[in-house]
């Protein structure tokens, strides 16, 4: 057997190991490599991270740094804020909120919470600060200009208007 | 086209003693029990009926490869089941999660869209240019996390390298299954430039991906959307999305696997199997042609399901880069001319034992992942039935 063969032998006894080693070690080893790799959802899906929450009596407001779009991605730049725990909010939510972290208030968000976690959501937003865009009984029209219920939290995302 | 009625047939090799079968198939009963009954795992009756249903499958479908020696007949029943029984436990969990196949923005931005594997070369560009994966799913979480289907995909890889569109692949079951039904192909004449579909479509597709920084692939043109989960159409966009779902699996994966006898949706298409075939190339098993025997029938190139066979590289004594080692050339030859093979060996020497170490590495895997698939697809079933 020549020492080519004998390479190819070898290379197929451990391709049946690393088969055998999958379940129990391999899978585990290539995904917390991969998790490793500091790569983060692109920002459009996961709203970017929060910077600041703002505590309103029994409920808070997470404001997030304001996201951009990449390249061609067709939505606004948009800044998110989270209202929860929900089951604290009051019927009618109307609540100036500070953006920015400027002490000046930037926009007045409203929007009712209803009982039915599923019944869909609509909310205005009316911006104090031109930085903002007004929005008007909006839905989830696109991943920069929506109100969503997710677990716990009511979701607004407001587009920044054009510089 | 095929004349192998007038060539010499060589003796098929006689099946394997009973006992020798049992024995070689041993190694496989005892993963099946370790796969589906490890400690920990069904709380309920139907899982544990489900698993031993599933491994029971698993392990007679590789004593019949054992006792035969035909690869291609007996995976095909484990791939079309695989197919099948995918849609049937997905869809069941995705409406009792969310009460539609449909996924709604909320989930979206919760990052719960299940990650499979096919946009996986569409996250490459974008995650090395700029960090950032383009895929509404969670890096961590249980099961479905994109870390834990990338740690799955690059472990079975290596072993398999193509071969995941044969023992892996849980979309590529229903045309398989398709192109079985007709006893022989309406279509038979194929313009062999469809085999460079795949490719333009993933190079299409990673460049959009990058540039609109979405799964292009998975928002556009997936026709396995339509049997598993798609954008919720909100507005004419999402119509219009969904539309092209189920065109593409109505003609990909129903209509041209039944004219053609071909896996047409992978053959064409597909540009995960395109970037998939890439991987052959570090895959130590393939198969070859032993040009001794061969007499260019042409009979294993109207076997392949996948179009990985030419008459060039028949003359070569090789299978096209996109051989995802399903084995049908190798059953079809009625001259034992296509063969198993470790790369390094002589090409002659021993093709069953190039077989068997291929198969039990791939069939240990796809007792693994696709065995779990069933089982759950079984689970689905056996709820319903009570």
């Amino acid at each position: 057997m020549t020492l080519r063969a004998k390479l190819g032998y070898t290379a197929a006894a451990l391709t049946m190991l690393v088969a055998l080693l999958t379940p129990f070690l391999l899978m585990g080893i290539f995904s917390k490599g991969f998790a490793a790799l500091g790569l983060h959802v692109d920002e459009m899906y996961s709203g970017g991270p929060k910077v600041r929450t703002v505590q309103n009596g029994a409920y808070s407001i997470a404001i997030h740094r304001p996201v951009y779009p990449h390249m061609l991605q067709n939505e606004k730049p948009f800044v998110q804020l989270d209202w929860s725990p929900v089951s604290a909010l009051p019927a009618h939510v109307s609540d100036l909120v500070d953006v920015d972290g400027d002490g000046q208030p930037d926009i007045r968000v409203s929007f009712d919470v209803p009982n039915n976690p599923k019944a869909p959501l609509h909310v205005n937003v009316e911006p104090l600060n031109p930085r903002y865009e007004a929005m008007r009984n909006a839905g989830k029209e696109k991943y920069s200009r929506l109100i969503v219920r997710v677990d716990d939290a009511i979701l607004v995302r407001v587009p920044l208007a054009n510089p | 086209m095929a004349t192998n009625a007038r060539l010499p047939r060589l003796a098929p090799a006689p099946p394997r003693s009973i006992v020798r079968s049992l024995l070689l198939t041993l190694p496989i009963a005892v993963w099946s029990l370790l796969m589906f009954f490890h400690p920990g795992t069904h709380t309920d009756p139907k899982s544990r009926i489900a698993a031993a249903m599933t491994a029971l499958f698993m392990t007679a479908l590789f004593f019949m490869m054992m006792r035969t020696g035909k690869t291609y007949r007996w995976r095909r029943w484990f791939f079309v089941t695989l197919g099948i029984l995918f849609p049937v436990g997905f869809i069941y969990n995705m409406v009792i999660a969310r009460g539609t196949m449909g996924i709604p923005i909320e989930e979206m931005i919760a990052g719960r869209t299940p990650f499979c594997f096919m946009p996986i070369p569409l996250l490459i560009l974008p995650a090395a240019l700029t960090k950032t994966l383009v895929f509404p799913g969670s890096i961590l979480s249980s099961g479905r996390g994109i870390a834990a289907m990338v740690g799955l995909w690059l472990a079975i890889t290596l072993v398999l390298g193509k071969g995941w569109c044969a023992y892996a692949c849980f979309f590529g079951g229903i045309e398989e299954g398709m192109a079985a039904v007709p006893s022989r192909a309406k279509i038979r004449k194929i313009d062999p430039r469809w085999r460079y579909g795949p490719w333009a479509v993933l190079l299409a597709m990673v460049l959009l991906s990058l540039a609109l920084f979405e799964p292009a692939y998975c928002m556009w043109l997936c026709p396995f959307k339509a049997v598993s989960e798609y954008v919720a159409a909100r507005n004419t966009v999402g119509l219009v999305q969904n539309g092209i779902f189920v065109l593409l699996f109505a003609a990909l994966v129903i209509t041209l696997p039944l004219l053609t006898r071909k896996r047409t949706q992978c053959s064409f298409f597909c540009p995960f199997g395109a970037f998939q075939s890439l991987f052959n190339k570090i895959s130590i098993f393939e198969v070859k042609i032993d040009q001794t025997r061969c007499k260019s029938c042409t009979v294993c190139q109207t076997a392949c399901p996948n179009m990985s066979l030419s008459k060039e590289s028949i003359a070569r004594g090789e299978t096209l880069l996109t051989c995802m080692k399903c084995g049908a050339c190798v059953d079809a030859c009625p001259r034992q001319a296509a063969v198993w093979h470790i790369k390094g060996t002589e090409l002659a020497w021993k093709p069953e034992r190039a077989r068997l170490m291929f198969l039990y590495s791939a069939w240990a895997l796809a007792v693994m992942f696709g065995g779990s698939i069933i089982a759950q697809g079984l689970v689905t079933i056996l709820h319903f039935l009570a």
